[in-house]
């Protein structure tokens, strides 16, 4: 049926090329309606229990997204402790207030915070830390006595060297912090003397990244696009016949996108990789095509005939190339993340997309353009450039038919040592990581996290089970909260705690005279109860509201951390709730954690858990679709082997470099699959044919290693080539896109290129002998049974609660009943 | 002669209430404030009250806390003494909060933790900090000294004067103006909004309630709110009472760990 629409296309190529066209137009003035969407924290529902604890947290405790704008004085002997310094930080803060977005009242600075202070024999004092700006180098010194003597401001407010200040920006809404954040940089850029200026916090690195990302899609895509274009020309030595496949993967990633941002989808980090991916994808088909046309016109020297006898030739190792790669995408809608589903499904219908215009699109525009051209080209071309592509095809055939015993022995040793490699992946994510080591992000990270106690924050919430008992200003309940942050301080990943306890501890030891023998949580409920009402005399009695609510049933337990990995955020987790597995509270508690850092630990574990499962399940569809495909279990299994070999050793790669296992890694998984199985089926489906026609495999081993293997050496290297300009984006996940694309066209090139011949020259009949259907077949039967069993297995496992054992036994059943089934249906009168 | 009369008692009543009216005209927005000031703060020689004040946060959780106001003048518009004994929540009872008030100049302040045993004196130098968590700061509860704006009648309300004042010296005040309005009757500050440097309103504090106690207009509910912080502040008065004999002795430090069981219980 499909076939009749490539006659058609070359009989009315006009009409395909103008509904293309229109399709284009149609999809294209989607564009306008684009929104954006890179906050992390929605790779997870907004619905999921973490984000809604989250969000209750924040109204509770009156938390807010934070920009952390850090003062470095670098000049100056005393860091930012000087009059001039003092004076910038004390206007860019009162500027801040008056910014739109920014809540003025909880600002952190050392204007906006009060402190408690000794003010000579038996007074204390409540002030702003900087009522105004100092006016001569004692006052400022005094100033940074002060913010280092109060344990809620040493390594917050000010760095722990005490050479640094850092002022921290509450947002009403994390989406405008690229916005804030630029209006605070023009205000800097009034008050600025010596110092340096840094920006961090979560909600700025998100914002810039989705500005970036926006430029990167621009950028890289269409730079990955230009170089398959050069390399095509290199070639092909012809525009008229390369612009085709261009044109599939514009038209591709344009109607794609168009219908993505027409369904009203926001357009996620996630989803503005969409054009990279499809790029490669969409010009594969098509550049086998061109390739064969290129080999084939000769023989015929009629675009019509040509093209005609290559569609057909082609037609079943494309649908299904295209086939295993949506599926591979497609597999990703199972996961638990919204943005990936949306990613999953979009990439799965472009794929398909570019199939459909690979074999209508492509044939009408060979019909409609002049290849007058071309035909020059050609003959210049088998001359020189198709020399070394013959010579490297001729080593190959050598090396795989030759020594296919020693291509097996090495095979096996890179399966060993991948598996090593591969028990050394981290699984590990950190959005800031996201920017290159020397993008500004980064370095403000670093810088800030050098001075001060860490900018990703997290939180505990404790509570009590009893709401009425005042749970918290019990003094045997403040001091397990004081353990708590023990516990997480001695975790040796957290920088500073802040809890209810630091607070009461402080005002109590100030009331006491001053004396640090007093930094004691207080002995009786009374006790503690006046430290605080003490402290609510201050300018910012609410403070004491971020730490407990007011009946005292609940504590929030902020934590600073220098690193936002997840690997990290994970440990500190595990290590606190040991401890509390351990050290039983006074009174009855539950826990929650919270905070953006802590937020990412829980999507990227339901990613990496969700994205094996699905990974595990495409690569079972995709080895029932070769069975499909060929008819015969024993090539589908072989079909997999370059996959399997492909997606090990790049995956071994990332353990043996050290690479994280972070988000874009795991959706790449999807790309490895759909991408590695091309060649394979291209590989077989070609032999096959070729032997139908020689009956001879040392002839169809020659044969292939011609059209069909240049073919294949073609797309590798336009595909990996293609994209290795990503390599130099500033963006990581565009950089891992960039390895795995390369990778993935190397290793599956040359997996297929040496394993696949050796296979066909050690047993030849394993591939090329026709089989018999599998139901005639014994072997055969039972082996497609075991895929069947494999398959069961998966299902339970992977989606019901049903224990290891009932599958062994299923799987076990499985196999037994196959036996006389497999032994009546090969005895059966249809079989000979 | 009935005529006569009734001209007279028109005459008399037009000197009376025009007259009246000619006078406040007459008033500077100084004698205003000095007035305001004398009604809402030194009313008597003396006075003791109840106190509850209810605190709801922006989030609509509230609290409460009760405590015994004791109030001497030392001269009228002039010295006072404060002595605020705690007797709610629990956790805080016998607690005392002491203010020896010198307009004009730092006031003296007393802290008395009875759970630490200490008395703890307070520097005073900023009296814009929030008194115990509430709404009101400190300057709401023992007065803003008259001479530290300047005051400017701008208008008249129904019977309430308008009066706009500015702070002479904006160090240490969190707004830039603030408006009052004074009852031309019996004087009592009505309503006061607070203004930022932006012109935006961040305080309101209200007189809810008005009640005569031993002929002296008195305040009876009061309410506070803080539009940055979020949130309000009520406070009841309860069991006014006035020239009822306190005795200087009363504030002491002294008396801080010991409070006077006349006057307390």
């Amino acid at each position: 049926m499909f076939r009749k629409i490539t006659d058609f296309s070359i009989k009315r190529p006009k009409l395909i090329l103008t509904i293309a066209a229109l399709m284009v137009v149609l999809t294209l003035s989607q564009f306008y309606k684009v929104k954006m969407d890179t906050d992390p924290e929605n790779m997870l529902p907004h619905t999921a229990p973490v984000r809604v604890a989250h969000e209750a947290m924040k109204i509770e405790f009156a938390l807010y997204d934070m920009i952390v704008v850090g003062v470095v004085n670098n000049k100056h002997p005393e860091g930012v402790f000087n009059v001039k310094s003092l004076g910038a930080i004390y206007n860019i803060t009162e500027e801040i207030k008056k910014l739109d977005g920014v809540i003025a009242e909880e600002i952190i600075s050392p204007s906006t915070k009060d402190n408690v202070e000794q003010a000579g024999i038996g007074a204390v004092h409540f002030n702003w830390l900087m009522p105004e700006p100092p006016k001569t180098e004692e006052e400022a010194l005094h100033i940074r006595s002060e913010a280092e003597d109060n344990p809620m401001f040493k390594g917050l407010l000010v760095s722990e060297d005490g050479k640094a200040m850092a002022i921290y920006v509450p947002i009403r809404q994390k989406d405008i912090s690229y916005e804030v954040t630029l209006e605070i940089k023009k205000i800097v850029e009034r008050y600025k003397g010596d110092e340096e200026f840094h920006y961090t916090g979560l909600p700025v690195a998100n914002d810039q990244f989705g500005t970036e990302m926006f430029k990167q899609m621009a950028i890289s895509a269409p730079l990955a696009g230009l170089v398959i274009f050069i390399l095509m020309w290199v070639f092909f030595k012809s525009i008229e016949l390369i612009i085709a496949p261009m044109l599939v993967a514009m038209v591709t990633v344009i109607v794609t996108m168009g219908l993505l941002i027409g369904f009203g989808f926001p357009v996620h980090i996630m989803s503005s990789m969409i054009p990279i991916f499809l790029m490669p994808i969409s010009v594969l088909d098509s550049i086998h095509i061109m390739s064969e046309f290129y080999d084939r016109y000769p023989d015929f020297n009629d675009k019509g005939k040509t093209i005609s006898f290559v569609m057909k030739e082609l037609f079943t190792p494309m649908l299904y190339t295209s086939l295993t790669s949506a599926v591979g995408f497609f597999s990703l809608s199972f996961s638990p993340i919204p943005p990936v589903q949306v990613f999953g499904v979009f990439v799965a219908f472009g794929v398909m997309l570019a199939w459909v215009l690979t074999i209508t699109f492509i044939p009408a525009y060979i019909m409609v353009v002049n290849f007058g051209k071309f035909e020059r080209s050609r003959l210049k071309n088998q001359e020189e450039g198709a020399f070394i592509l013959n010579k490297v095809l001729h080593w190959l055939k050598v090396a795989s038919i030759k020594h296919a015993k020693m291509v097996f022995a090495a095979t096996i040793l890179l399966v060993v040592v991948s598996g090593y490699g591969i028990s050394h992946i981290q699984v590990n994510d950190n959005p800031v990581r996201w920017f290159n080591k020397d993008h500004s992000i980064r370095v403000a990270d670093r810088v800030l996290n050098e001075h001060f106690a860490g900018t990703y924050g997290a939180y505990l919430v404790v509570e009590a089970k009893d709401k009425t008992a005042e749970a918290f200003i019990h003094p045997e309940m403040l001091t397990y909260v004081e353990g708590l942050q023990e516990s997480m301080m001695a975790s040796g990943l957290v920088g500073k705690t802040t809890s209810l306890a630091d607070m009461v501890k402080k005002v109590y030891y100030e009331l006491l005279g001053g004396d640090r023998i007093n930094n004691v949580i207080p002995e009786t409920k009374a006790a503690i109860a006046q430290s605080i009402i003490s402290l609510e005399n201050s300018h910012k009695p609410d403070d004491l509201w971020h730490l407990t609510t007011p009946d005292y049933s609940k504590v929030n337990i902020w934590l600073q951390l220098k690193s936002g990995d997840n690997k990290d955020m994970s440990k500190v987790v595990e290590y606190v709730e040991d401890y509390m597995a351990t050290h039983p509270a006074p009174m009855e508690i539950s826990h929650q954690w919270a905070g953006l850092t802590y937020i990412n630990v829980v999507w990227q574990h339901n990613m990496v858990t969700g994205m094996i499962k699905n990974f595990l399940g495409s690569w079972i569809i995709v080895l029932f679709m070769m069975l499909f495909l060929f008819k015969s279990p024993v090539k589908a299994l072989i079909s997999m082997i370059p996959l399997t070999v492909t997606i090990l050793v790049i995956y071994a790669t990332l353990g043996f470099i050290g690479k994280d296992y972070d988000m874009p890694v795991a959706i790449l998984s999807a790309l490895t699959l759909g991408l590695s199985i091309d060649f394979a089926i291209h590989f077989i489906e070609r032999s096959v044919e070729i032997y139908k026609e020689k009956q001879d495999w040392q002839a169809t081993a020659d044969e292939m290693f011609k059209g069909p293997g240049r073919a294949i050496i073609r797309n590798a290297l336009v595909v990996s080539i293609g994209f290795l300009p990503l390599l130099a984006a500033p963006l990581v996940p565009y950089n891992t896109v960039g390895f795995f694309m390369f990778a993935i066209m190397a290793v599956s090139g040359l997996a297929t290129l040496l394993l696949l011949p050796a296979v066909l020259a050690t047993w030849p009949d394993l591939l090329l002998k026709l089989d018999s259907s599998a139901g005639c077949n014994k072997g055969h039967c039972m082996l497609t049974w075991s895929f069947v069993a494999v398959v069961a297995a998966y299902l339970l496992l992977g989606y019901t609660n049903v224990g290891l054992q009932t599958v062994i036994y299923v799987v076990i059943g499985i196999l037994v009943a196959s036996v006389p089934l497999c032994y009546l249906s090969a005895n059966r009168k249809g079989c000979a | 002669m009935n005529k006569i009369r009734r001209i007279a008692v028109i005459a008399i009543s037009f000197v009376l209430i025009g007259g009246g009216a000619l006078f406040a005209e007459g008033l500077t927005a100084n004698e205003i404030i000095n007035k305001a000031n004398l009604a809402s703060y030194y009313a008597g020689k003396d006075g003791k009250s109840d106190v509850r004040m209810t605190i709801t946060d922006s989030q609509g959780r509230e609290r409460v806390r009760e405590f015994r106001i004791l109030r001497l003048n030392i001269k009228d518009g002039g010295d006072q003494k404060f002595y605020v004994y705690f007797t709610e929540p629990a956790d805080v009872a016998k607690m005392v909060f002491m203010v020896w008030k010198h307009p004009g100049q730092d006031d003296d302040r007393w802290l008395y933790l009875p759970a630490l045993d200490l008395v703890k004196r307070i520097a005073a130098s900023d009296k814009r900090s929030s008194f115990i968590g509430s709404h009101f700061v400190y300057e709401d509860v023992s007065g803003r000294g008259t001479n530290e704006d300047d005051h400017q009648l701008v208008g008249s309300e129904g019977n309430l004067h308008k009066i706009k004042n500015t702070p002479k010296d904006s160090k240490g005040v969190e707004f830039a103006y603030y408006y009052v309005w004074i009852d031309k009757a019996n004087f009592i500050p009505m309503k006061a909004e607070y203004y930022d440097g932006q012109g935006k309103l961040i305080r309101v504090v209200e007189a809810l309630e008005v009640k005569d106690i031993e002929g002296i207009p008195t305040v009876t509910k009061s309410h506070a709110k803080n539009f940055l912080r979020g949130g309000e502040t009520t406070i009841d008065f309860l069991g006014i009472d006035y020239n009822v004999g306190l005795d200087e002795s009363v504030f002491a430090e002294r008396y801080l760990r010991r409070a006077p069981a006349k006057w307390v219980q």
